[in-house]
């Protein structure tokens, strides 16, 4: 009985080829994702054997890819039989029926990754101190792209799936907590220290 | 010798050097390029490497049936079914009743032990009793069916077939205890 269902199931797998490709490329983004922003915050500290024109190309690397992948992760839907989903559906927010809310959540997240990371290559054009400000908000997006593989994720109530995103998303929460205490903090008087007078 | 002269050779080491600067410079700006080429490359392999293991993982887990939600899915429209065959089995269950009472003995039979005794008085005492017998079968095979495990599904038909035989085999006999018994167990 058991056999005859694996076989069953297992023919099946065909047309969900498009799905699986999609769910293995959201898998991949998710992680790629976080080892960017992991990489991005990690660029203003001091790392052993790896110096700073090091991880700025990194960062850049994981952060193509990361696009890249959700590009596949985007597109490949459109091909998937069961949602059979138009463009619009899968570019604009709040156009799907399918789950409205978190299909928007991971299209606004995959918009404004797109522009803020692409907008590097426009830094000089956008003026380096308004590009600084605004690629802070790439860790927004980041946090919206969670959200939305935990709310919609077809893996997401999957012990390995939690796992594995707690493993990927946690070191870098870790860091982002660590910048925004520090800006946050009161800054360190910047006078002379003067003798206590009794 | 003339100054410019002097000059043109104070100036010779100098320029040298500046040319190893160069070279240096060059030398230095060539490796940072390889060194970024290896990172890029090496990055577009671990996120290839990561998008096929993600793969062969759903693909394997679609595969073996162990997928979220085709066996949510599953498991939806098992319960509509089983919802759908426990309703049919009432009726056909209100409907046996219904005619068990019309025929005497298998009426006062079936209301005091149950549906696998139906089974056995109804063979032996005739057709309206069969009916009975049918219906009782059916109702067990949409109840273990509406619980969702396949092998309790299977050992139910069986049982229920193990019940016909044995009531039709001891026709004769249903009255007695033991056949009941037997067909219960």
């Amino acid at each position: 009985m058991n056999t005859l269902g694996a076989t069953t199931i297992a023919t099946a797998v065909g047309p969900h080829l498009f799905w699986i490709t999609s769910r293995a490329a959201g898998i991949a983004a998710l992680i790629l994702s976080s080892a960017s922003v992991c990489v991005g915050l990690s660029m203003g500290r001091r790392i052993k054997g790896l110096s700073g024109p090091d991880l700025r190309v990194t960062h850049e690397a994981l952060s193509l890819a990361t696009l890249a992948a959700l590009l596949v992760h985007g597109l490949s839907l459109i091909g998937d039989a069961y949602l059979h989903p138009s463009l619009a559906d899968v570019a604009i927010p709040f156009v799907s029926s399918y789950k409205t809310f978190w299909t928007s959540t991971g299209i606004i997240a995959f918009w404004a990754l797109a522009l803020l990371g692409l907008s590097y290559y426009a830094r000089r054009r956008i003026g380096v101190q308004l590009w600084k400000k605004l690629h802070r908000f790439t860790a927004l997006a980041w946090i919206l792209g969670i959200v939305h593989s935990l709310g919609e994720g077809t893996d997401a109530g999957q012990s390995w799936f939690l796992a594995m995103t707690a493993i990927a998303v946690i070191p870098p929460l870790i860091l982002l907590a660590t910048r925004w205490a520090g800006r946050t903090a009161p800054a360190a008087p910047r006078t002379a220290r003067t003798t206590p007078s009794r | 010798m003339q100054p410019n002269e002097s000059e043109h050779l104070k100036d010779a080491p100098r320029a040298a050097g500046a040319i190893d600067g160069r070279a240096l410079a060059r030398a230095k700006r060539e490796q940072m390029r390889r060194r970024a080429a290896r990172i890029r490359r090496t990055v577009a392999a671990g996120g290839t490497g990561l998008f096929v293991a993600a793969f062969l993982g759903v693909y394997v887990q679609l595969a073996s049936g162990n997928d979220p939600a085709l066996v949510a899915a599953a498991r939806r429209s098992s319960a509509a079914s089983g919802l759908t065959a426990s309703t049919s089995a009432t009726a056909k269950k209100s409907k046996a009743s219904t005619a068990a009472k019309s025929s005497g003995d298998a009426t006062t039979t079936s209301s005091s032990s149950g549906s696998s005794e139906v089974s056995g008085t109804a063979t032996s005492s005739g057709s309206s009793a069969g009916e009975a017998s049918t219906a009782s079968s059916a109702g067990e095979e949409s109840s273990s069916s509406s619980t969702g495990s396949e092998s309790s599904t299977a050992g139910s038909t069986t049982s229920n077939a193990g019940e016909e035989t044995s009531s039709s085999s001891s026709s004769t006999e249903s009255s007695s205890p033991s056949s009941v018994t037997t067909s219960q167990s």
